[in-house]
């Protein structure tokens, strides 16, 4: 889809990812994040995060998903920002939420978004900002 | 206690050679199957002529450097009890198959927050024609006790 004509105000569509009990190890292989706490459930619980706890990272990806693929174009995508506020873990649906923030004159716009998991109720990225060039 | 003397140590530059077959693994791991990261024909017929890494790939052809600030054992980082805080990047020239790119790393910032450490590092990466593709600020945390 084309993001020339929006305006401040418009919302991104929501979008689900559905992280799976092996997501963490699959995002490990393709990335070379083997840190523990991501692929031990034990390592995880013994330094206090309950489990095993989804790559920041790779949650980050869902948020530049959904940003890519609402500007219709990876190249449009000029800064992605992002603040990793609660663990996300195997079988969460971590749901992306953008909000058109602000448009300029050279066809820019910077969009806030965020992403949570439990149904809305659990804020897992917070302060997240995408800020995209005319392509 | 970490030190901040240790603000503006720069690490050793990192060659990445991009591989569309990477590209498929890490897209896929993320659930993103955009055909320009996955189909040959479909990328060969679109702007950009062969597949393109999707932005966020800066972490592939970085995530070596920030493991190493983190593993440097100079600024003796407990790692057990680091998470990832933030994360900023801007994106460049799109990264393509084929494209080697070579990343430079620095400390830009050591401070304390209550009972946590923060740790920023700086990471800019270039293409094999000087231009920029990325630059990341990544904060991570050292959790106190």
């Amino acid at each position: 889809m084309s993001i020339e004509n929006v305006k401040a105000g418009d919302k991104m569509p929501d979008a689900e990812n559905k992280v799976g009990k092996y997501t963490p190890i699959y995002y490990a292989g393709s990335s070379g994040d083997f840190n523990p706490i991501h692929i031990d459930p034990d390592f995880g619980k013994m330094v206090g995060l309950g489990g095993n706890i989804l790559q920041g990272l790779c949650t980050m990806a869902y948020v530049m998903k959904s940003c890519t693929d609402w500007a219709g174009d990876p190249g449009a995508l000029k800064r992605l920002k992002v603040r990793f506020a609660k663990p996300v873990y195997p079988l969460d649906t971590v749901v992306v939420h953008g909000e058109v923030k602000a448009t300029g004159d050279d066809g820019s716009v910077v969009c806030d978004l965020s992403a949570t998991t439990k149904n809305g109720s659990v804020q897992v990225i917070t302060n997240a900002e995408a800020e995209f060039r005319k392509v | 206690m970490l030190d901040k003397k240790f603000i503006g140590k720069k690490y050793p530059p990192l060659d990445y050679h991009i591989c569309r077959e990477k590209i498929r693994e890490y897209a896929k791991s993320i659930g993103d199957m955009n055909p320009l990261y996955h189909d040959d024909e479909a990328a060969k017929a679109s702007k950009y002529g062969c597949i393109i890494a999707p932005p966020l790939f800066a972490v592939v052809y970085t995530g070596p450097l920030a493991y190493q600030v983190l593993l440097d054992k100079e600024l003796k980082v407990n790692i057990m009890m680091v998470v990832h805080g933030e994360m900023d990047f801007e994106f460049g020239a799109v990264v393509r198959d084929g494209d080697v790119v070579t990343s430079d790393c620095e400390i830009s910032d050591i401070y304390q927050k209550k009972d946590n450490e923060f740790i920023v590092a700086k990471v800019e990466s270039k293409n094999q024609n000087g231009e920029m593709v990325s630059r990341g600020l990544s904060t991570f945390v050292v959790r106190g006790g």
